[in-house]
């Protein structure tokens, strides 16, 4: 029974079906499956979309149908590991955004989403996300990796001053911080400070293993 | 009265639209104007919508636009006017069957042994204005072009670009704004006795924020044309569909025209949008592709159907990065499309990829595809002279020929658009010249204009102001502590240049 449930959650992820996958996972919940065994079966179907992504027989409305998909029944799952006391596996806890300012939205989107399917926990605060916001979200989160996004010359500096006010909170080395969206460069991420960055979305994901050491 | 020729489509425009289509498009646009409406990050925007008749929400930002403040708004807006120029010869009379064209800009320039973008230097952007005004089918200058060049704080990028427009060239320009820079860009214009088409760009979807509507209170103010600026991408910001985009971009557009059209009647305007398929790919737009010209030829359509002028920008970013073949049929096709399906202003010299980067050199190959497409659309006069029977009867069968006529040396020139930077030559020839190519030829063609083309100097006191309102915007920037310790200590040494402003 329970085989049978994870391979149809697998398949509404593929499927793109909210709905369908919210009800599987709450009869997962019902009938005594491991949660983490749901989520883990959640994050394989998404990773196989990532990877059809990657060979170029997927597009990105494939890829983020997946990762919403999932999203979406993140919530369910997580209560019940919380009633369990257990704690969820993942590679690391992501905040991203893009800076203030700024609502440039597709390749921060892009980004959020490759690191969900490469089995990151994605918190995506949006976009015209200010400092505070930010800094926020580190605390509250217990964030590995900060990532921003900024795509012109005006709202770059943005991403400095993010750094800034983490080390006035005195929590900079509690994170890695990496940066991109066009226009950064890795010149830029040197002098402002950054862990990392990468022109692409999937040297993203592949950046935040390396930042977390996985 | 003077002004810049351009082309004149002689023929009905394509229309890929029923008059149905053109009924249903406009009543979906006006469903989504009433039912979700469009935030507007403007307290004063939305107090002025909700004093004329708009539905607003102030917790949402939200205004929504009952249908006949829409149709109020349509029918106010010009569908023909004047754009005054600092030379009245190049005053732009822009709606109607009149086609110019323009160049459309790039952040950067290229370096053109490796294609890589990078900044340009002053010298290179007074290059660049120099051969966009010595082009005879490019009829005005856009906003930037470049993003500033070396040395120069961002803040400051677009108020130098419009000083050097300006000093470089007589035609209309349009200019950009970012961090209210467009109170400088309309003191420069002003103080050189013409006009600047300003623009305000909408945030798809449905969404306009504050420093664009600032501007477009600036723009009623000072009562210049404004094009109202929107880019949706089909799938991404926008529905997939090319109607659907269409009708995001109209809500948008048309929003912003309730509230100019209601404060300020007749205000000039034109519908300017930037659309692009989504390249489900990469995630960046579909720069060139022939989802651009689908979207151009329904959206001119409908602008025609309200009577509003249109700019086009279908041929302008392209997904190539170099001047290829890639990037030829990428603007020649959307170009020729826009310019059959009624744009009044299509935008196309210069540009390479997607927005980032420009060079003279390819708005020197552009100019053709603009001559070609310009030609096209001015179509065939059909007159006893065109149809020529009386020549045809004297010249015979063979062995009569035309080369030695009069009706060929007077005819020939007015019907055939002759390419400026092409190879048009025989094997033999051809092999004469090493071999030369359209990119040869357009080097040289740069080279002649650069050494031989003088824009229209300033006079010496337009010369002192447009120098003073630098300084102020420079003060006004350094005051607001937009201009780092650094990059003001670079800025100032850029400045110390003999050749200054020149280069
Ligand atoms: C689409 C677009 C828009 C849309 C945005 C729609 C949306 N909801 O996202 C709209 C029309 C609303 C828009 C508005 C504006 N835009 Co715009 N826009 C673009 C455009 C055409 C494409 C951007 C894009 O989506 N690229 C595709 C994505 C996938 O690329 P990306 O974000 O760079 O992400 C990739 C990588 O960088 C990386 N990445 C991204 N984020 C991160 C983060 C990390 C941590 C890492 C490691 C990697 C990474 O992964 C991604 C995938 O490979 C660019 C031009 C261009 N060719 O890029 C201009 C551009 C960015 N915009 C520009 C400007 C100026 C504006 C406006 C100010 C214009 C105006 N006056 O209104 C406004 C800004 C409003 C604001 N306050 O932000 C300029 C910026 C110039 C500059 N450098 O200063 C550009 C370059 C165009 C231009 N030359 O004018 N824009």
């Amino acid at each position: 029974m329970s085989t049978e449930i994870l391979e149809n959650l697998k398949k509404a992820v593929m499927e793109y079906d909210h709905e369908g996958a919210a009800t599987l996972a709450r009869k997962a919940v019902e009938e005594k499956v491991d949660p983490l065994e749901a989520l883990n079966a959640l994050t394989v179907a998404v990773r196989q979309v990532g990877d059809g992504f990657g060979r170029g027989e997927l597009w990105l409305p494939d890829l983020i149908g997946a990762a919403e998909t999932m999203m979406s029944v993140m919530p369910i799952l997580d209560e019940e590991i919380e009633r369990k006391g257990a704690k969820r596996q993942s590679l690391g806890t992501v905040a991203i955004g893009t800076v203030y300012g700024d609502i440039h939205t597709i390749g921060k989107t892009m980004v959020a989403t490759l690191l969900m399917a490469e089995g990151f926990t994605v918190h995506d605060l949006g976009i015209n996300v200010t400092a505070e916001t930010f800094v926020e979200a580190v605390k509250k989160y217990k964030v590995d990796i900060l990532a921003m996004s900024a795509l012109m010359t005006t709202t770059a500096p943005e991403q400095r001053k993010v750094i800034s006010a983490l080390k006035e909170k005195g929590i900079r080395d509690k994170v890695k911080i990496m940066v991109g969206g066009g226009g950064i460069t890795q010149k830029f991420a040197d002098e402002i400070g950054a862990d990392g960055y990468d022109p692409t979305a999937p040297g993203a994901a592949k950046l935040a293993r390396t930042l977390v050491g996985k | 009265m003077m002004a810049m020729k351009g082309f004149t489509r002689r023929f009905k425009p394509l229309e890929i639209l029923t008059e149905e289509q053109v009924g249903e498009i406009h009543r979906a646009t006006l469903a989504v104007l009433w039912e979700t409406g469009v935030t507007f990050h403007s307290e004063r925007a939305l107090k002025d919508l909700e004093k004329n008749g708009c539905k607003v929400d102030y917790d949402l930002k939200r205004a929504r636009f009952p249908e006949y403040l829409v149709e109020e708004a349509i029918h106010r807006c010009s569908s023909s006017y004047r754009v005054k120029a600092r030379d009245p010869k190049n005053d732009l009379v822009i709606g109607g069957d009149t086609v110019y064209f323009r160049n459309f800009p790039g952040m950067q320039t290229v370096d053109l042994d490796t294609w890589e973008p990078r900044d340009p230097t002053r010298q290179e952007y007074n290059d660049l204005i120099t051969v966009l005004d010595a082009l005879p089918n490019l009829h005005a200058i856009s906003p930037y072009p470049y993003y500033g060049y070396e040395g120069v704080p961002p803040v400051m990028r677009i108020p130098e670009g419009v000083a050097i427009k300006i000093r470089n060239s007589t035609k209309v320009q349009m200019t950009g704004n970012a961090s209210d820079s467009d109170q400088f860009n309309i003191k420069m214009v002003k103080a050189t006795g013409g006009e600047a088409i300003l623009m305000a760009a909408g945030s798809a979807p449905l969404t306009w924020y504050d420093d664009q509507i600032r501007a477009t209170y600036r723009a009623m103010e000072v009562g210049f044309p404004m094009y109202i600026l929107q880019g949706t991408i089909s799938g991404a910001t926008g529905p997939a569909t090319v109607v659907g985009s269409v009708v995001v971009n109209l809500a948008e557009q048309l929003s912003l025209i309730v509230l100019v059209q209601l404060l300020t009647p007749g205000m000039r305007v034109a519908i300017a949008s930037d659309t692009y398929p989504q390249n489900m790919k990469s995630g960046v737009p579909g720069f060139g592709r022939i989802g651009c010209a689908l979207t151009k030829a329904v959206e001119n359509q409908m602008a025609r159907s309200y009577g509003i002028p249109t700019r086009d920008s279908a041929s302008g970013p392209v997904s190539s990065k170099k001047s290829d073949f890639q990037t030829g049929y990428e603007k020649a096709l959307n170009a020729l499309v826009s310019a059959l399906a009624g744009a009044n202003l299509i935008l196309i010299h210069g540009s390479l990829y997607g927005e980032i980067t420009a060079h003279p050199l390819q708005a020197i190959l552009d100019d053709d595809i603009a001559g070609m497409v310009g030609r096209f659309i001015e179509g065939v006069t059909v007159s006893d002279e065109t149809l020529a029977v009386d020549l045809i009867n004297e010249v015979g069968p063979i062995p009569g020929h035309y080369l030695n006529t009069a009706h060929t040396r007077e005819w020939w020139k007015k019907e055939q658009f002759v390419p400026r930077a092409a190879d048009s030559l025989a094997y033999p020839e051809w092999k004469k010249t090493g071999k030369k190519g359209a990119l040869d030829y357009a080097k040289e063609r740069m080279e002649e204009i650069l050494a031989t083309h003088k824009p229209t100097p300033l006079t010496p006191g337009q010369e002192e102001e447009i120098e003073r309102i630098l300084k102020e915007a420079r003060e006004y920037y350094r005051n607001k502590d937009l201009i780092s310790d650094e990059e003001w200590a670079v800025y100032m040494k850029s400045l110390e240049s003999l050749n200054y402003p020149y280069g």
